[in-house]
């Protein structure tokens, strides 16, 4: 930001744009989850004749009243809940711990395991599922919620240690010598100064691990078919028959699926930023 | 030492007797269905109720597969060893399972049913794809037949359903003429299959897929023909622009939303169609006659079939018994829309209703021969669920000459046709 | 720091830090359950789904014939039509996506950088789309797609973008541009909290001594914000590059790869190809294809950033 001074006429100009930019991107950003919201109370009848209009004649809150109470979601979501949570801690557990070795150490071997890191992103997902059906299966680990916490840890793991390492990058290493000097162990300097530091960079790093987990639907359809234990999205395909789909109880489901999601992104997308750029300052 | 061990295994036998004796104590059973929705889950669910009822040590599970994504997920449960002893078997997964000696013949079975002598014929030979044996018991037959929206074709002037394919290209072109509607819901997209086929086959005039030298049909020049027309009717504007890529809830909507004004489908269209239309707005006619004097609708089905792996084999065919029951079946196939596979079933006063007019004329009339896709061919879930429907749209958007296209598509199933009959 | 704990534990560390092997194996540790989770979830199957590449595998048959050694490699090399259409689509979808969402992120990582009213509300909102799951963004988009039950085909018709308002979704030719905008819109986020970030760490001085020097708006971002974020631009694009090309939910459910093969990219090739044709040895060498374009572009981009660094 700048501290010089422009003329008024043309400091004006800029802020009628900059808001106009921005609304356009606010807009463009809450368009389709409104469509959505709007599909969800939309009565079934209305759905195709006013398909295009921006908000349908008559609303109906049954789809949202279905799915609570005649269906399963509430089962789902609280299946969904546990798996988003389970895999957010653990992997910001284990990324924390990796984060913290590529931070502070320079070992031998270093680029190499960056590389590897970086070259798991690029395996096609889609081909490892029939081999890990295979070796979960006989371990009980298929129908299992704990099944889809591993396997959705393994594949986080890399961008939040990537996340992680920026975060530890802001604080400096002086403070856990200094606890070390006074008798600590390394892990104890850790845990007990380092960590609570970077605490709204774990927050960040739970949140982003949470939207990615929550929205997980290839292995949570393929590992899991008892429906117990099925995760929302794939509860949500189960309003998609050979027949008819049922947009709007669908909708309706996805719009409270979307909201803890939503809320808790928001909530912590401040602390990314902030976390991203304190440790992009140091390194 | 040696008495240790017989002593030992009289007792493990005694044991084993024992409980045989008791009917095997408490058995599960795991049912797979695929062709799911809420509402066919929860009258399953009722009609296994009662199985569980009649036979308190069977219990039964079930498990229900997304629609669009069941063919992957079974074959990623089956291969991982996760299988399922009953399962519901559509008619283009059969030859794959059967083929690869998954399921259990059930000739043995059927021996000793009952009601296996009030079976149409159809039912027992459509659920043999290997020659004298039986993987499964269908549960009703889709059949194709055109829907037809009167009020549309009183608008457009015309008098009645199409007889001829002739006849069925003017009623297009003249519709069409409306503004803003067609004559055709196409269906390019997923399911587009059978419709390329029973025009290919029309203009043919005979229901073979292959000749005698084991060539597929399907590029000589009349069934050639057959899908000229219809990609000229696409080429036209005869049916909606986007129908290229449309599927079945797309031509459905489009049918009962009044955008075009016929329609080719199985009974179970009708369950949609009926509840958003009202009666006296649509009626259902034999499908279209080719210029050889024959027309071939498609005729599918869906049944349940037993997995090898299947541990009580006895308390899983007492289940597919009892699913397929003359009470059961005939409740079942008015429920999802099938035709039942129990002879007199058209004797049913929910059959004799006018819309079925159009099944029933074809499963009786001269001119009509319902006709199975050949999918005793390993290859041809594949052929139907993604080479028909790529190629084809190819073909309606001009990219590739229907010429072409025939010629890609007999390739592919004569070298399937020749496998099959290598393994025979 | 409790005393008494640090009296108890300092025997301890002083025994602790004077082994040279602990202080070799010490990162290793703290590595060590990221690496063990890594091998056993991904590299372990990843290995075995590549050993079918030489193989005939078909789901289902136990029939398969065994090593076929490059035979899946020379097919799809020479004679696959669709294999060469995904190739190209994929670069297509992939570079495509990446452009518009990085230059539309980066325009709103400029906007936010600066203090206004509202910010932290406007904030929150506009990096919402990241946490909308994508198959549902994408049944979304496909609705708001469709002229009978959606509005944007009569705002391009309006706009004069389109002849008559039709399904894009349907016109091979310009299908792409469907999954590509629901894509765009899931992405922005990313782009936006990444180099908002970046520029934020950015010091003011910098800033007002480029002014000083007389410096335009312009001049400003290409010398001073450019230089400084560039590091974060060039993580975000090969990762998000990388994402994108793997990434087939979009198109599966937007248009399943059609029409005619006009959306077919890699990812949702090998899916095809695995799970409708349980053909896995095709796929996998597919997949293993995708795997070495990607390994050369990284290695492509890597070099680029040294040569970049050693003349900035």
């Amino acid at each position: 930001m700048t501290s010089f001074t422009r003329p008024i006429h043309q400091q004006l100009l800029l802020s009628i744009g900059h808001t106009l930019a921005i609304w356009l991107y606010v807009v463009a950003a809450l368009f389709p989850v409104y469509w959505l919201v709007k599909i969800a109370v939309t009565p079934e009848a209305l759905l195709y004749t006013e398909g295009v209009r921006l908000w349908p004649s008559a609303i109906t809150w049954d789809n949202f009243a279905k799915v609570l109470l005649a269906s399963d979601f509430p089962a789902f979501f609280k299946n969904s809940v546990i798996v988003s949570f389970g895999t957010a801690a653990t992997v910001t557990i284990v990324a924390s711990a990796a984060g913290y070795a590529f931070s502070r150490f320079a070992f031998k071997g270093r680029a190499v395991i960056v590389f590897v890191m970086l070259l798991t992103q690029m395996f096609p997902l889609v081909l490892l599922i029939a081999p890990i059906y295979r070796l979960m299966a006989p371990l009980g680990l298929t129908d299992s919620l704990w099944g889809l916490v591993i396997v959705y840890t393994a594949f986080n793991v890399p961008f939040a240690t990537f996340l992680m390492q920026s975060f530890l990058e802001s604080i400096p290493k002086e403070l856990e010598e200094a606890a070390m000097i006074d008798g600590c162990t390394r892990l104890q300097a850790l845990v007990r100064v380092i960590l609570p530091l970077t605490l709204p960079g774990m927050g960040a790093t739970l949140g982003f691990v949470f939207t990615a987990a929550w929205s997980e639907l290839l292995f949570s359809l393929m590992l899991i078919s008892n429906e117990a234990k099925m995760t929302f999205p794939v509860g949500l395909l189960s309003f998609v028959s050979k027949f008819a789909v049922d947009w709007g109880q669908m909708m309706a489901a996805a719009v409270m699926a979307l909201i803890p999601a939503c809320l808790f992104f928001a909530f912590i997308q401040r602390y990314l930023v902030q976390g991203l750029t304190a440790g992009a300052v140091k390194g | 030492m040696r008495r240790m061990i017989f002593g030992t295994a009289a007792l493990v036998a005694l044991a084993t007797a024992a409980t045989a004796g008791q009917a095997a104590a408490q058995t599960t059973l795991q049912l797979v269905e695929v062709i799911t929705s809420p509402q066919r889950t929860e009258h399953l669910e009722t009609m296994i109720d009662a199985f569980e009822a009649a036979n308190p040590e069977v219990t039964v599970e079930v498990t229900s597969l997304p629609w669009g994504q069941a063919f992957e997920k079974l074959a990623t449960m089956v291969q991982a060893g996760q299988v399922p002893d009953v399962v519901e078997m559509p008619d283009r997964w059969l030859s794959l399972y059967a083929n690869n000696n998954r399921l259990v013949n059930l000739e043995r079975y059927i021996a000793d049913w009952p009601e296996a002598q009030n079976l149409t014929q159809a039912a027992l030979d459509f659920g043999s794809v290997i020659p004298g044996e039986i993987h499964e018991i269908p549960y009703g037959f889709y059949l194709r037949a055109m829907f037809w929206n009167k009020k549309l074709f009183e608008e457009a002037g015309i008098d009645g359903p199409p007889e001829t394919m002739a006849e069925f290209m003017e009623t297009s072109k003249t519709i069409s003429e409306l503004p803003g509607k067609s004559g055709y819901c196409l269906r390019g997209g997923p399911g587009a299959t059978n419709g390329y086929i029973m025009w290919a086959l029309n203009f043919l005039g005979e229901n073979r897929y292959f000749d005698e030298e084991g060539n597929s049909t399907l590029d000589s020049p009349d069934a050639v023909e057959g899908f000229k027309f219809i990609t000229e009717l696409y080429q036209n504007g005869y049916a909606p622009r986007d129908s290229v890529n449309w599927g079945f809830n797309e031509i459905v909507a489009g049918f009962y939303s009044g955008t075009c004004a016929m329609l080719d489908q199985d009974p179970d269209a009708l369950i949609a169609i009926a509840e958003r239309m009202p009666e006296e707005d649509f009626a259902v006619a034999p499908m279209p006659i080719g210029p050889k004097g024959k027309s071939f609708p498609t005729i599918g089905y869906a049944g349940w079939a037993m997995f090898e792996e299947a541990q009580d084999k006895d308390a899983a065919w007492k289940l597919i018994q009892h699913l397929s029951s003359p009470e059961m079946n005939l409740e079942w196939s008015k429920f999802v829309g099938v035709i039942p596979i129990y002879q007199g079933a058209e004797q049913d006063p929910f059959f004799q209703k006018p819309q079925f007019e159009g099944w029933f004329t074809e499963l009786e009339g001269e001119a009509w021969e319902p006709t199975s896709m050949p999918t005793y061919l390993e290859e041809f879930g594949y052929f139907a669920d993604v080479l028909s429907i790529q190629s084809g749209q190819e073909a309606l958007l001009g990219q590739r000459t229907p010429e072409d296209v025939a010629g890609e598509w007999a390739a592919y199933l004569t070298d399937a046709y020749q496998k099959w009959q290598a393994a025979q | 720091m409790a005393s008494g704990a640090v009296a108890a534990t300092r025997g301890q560390g002083a025994v602790r830090r004077s082994g040279r092997l602990s202080v070799i194996l010490e990162p290793w540790i703290y590595l060590s359950p990221a690496l063990v989770l890594l091998a056993l979830v991904m590299f372990v199957p990843l290995i075995v789904g590549f050993t079918y590449a030489f193989q005939d595998i078909r789901l289902l048959s136990p029939f398969s014939r065994g090593w076929v050694s490059t035979e899946h490699f020379e097919t799809l090399l020479f004679s696959d039509r669709v294999f060469r259409t995904a190739l190209v689509n994929t670069a297509w979808w992939t570079f495509g996506s990446v452009a518009l969402q990085f230059f539309l992120g980066l325009g709103l990582a400029l906007l936010l950088n600066r203090a206004f009213l509202g910010k932290r509300f406007v904030q929150a909102v506009v990096f919402l789309p990241w946490a909308v799951p994508t198959f549902l963004s994408g049944l979304t988009f496909a609705w708001l797609l469709n002229p009978v039950i959606g509005p944007i085909p009569h705002w391009l018709f309006a706009l004069g973008i389109l002849e008559e308002p039709y399904n894009i979704l349907g016109n091979p030719s310009i299908a792409m541009w469907g999954p590509i905008i629901a894509n765009v819109w899931f992405g922005i986020p990313f782009f936006a909290i990444t180099l908002l970030a970046a520029m934020q760490a950015i010091p003011n001085e910098m800033y007002e001594s480029a002014a000083i020097d007389g410096a335009s708006a312009w001049q400003r971002f290409a010398h001073v914000t450019l230089p400084y974020i560039a590091p974060m631009i060039a993580i975000t694009v090969l990762l998000r590059t990388i994402w994108i090309s793997n990434f087939a939910d979009l198109i599966i459910v937007m248009t399943n790869g059609g029409p005619a093969n006009a959306t077919q990219i890699l990812p949702s090739y090998i899916f095809t190809t695995a799970y409708r044709k349980l053909d896995f040895g095709y796929a996998s060498a597919v997949a293993m294809v995708l795997l070495l374009l990607l390994f050369v572009y990284a290695i492509l981009l890597h070099q680029l950033r040294k040569t970049f660094r050693s003349t900035a």
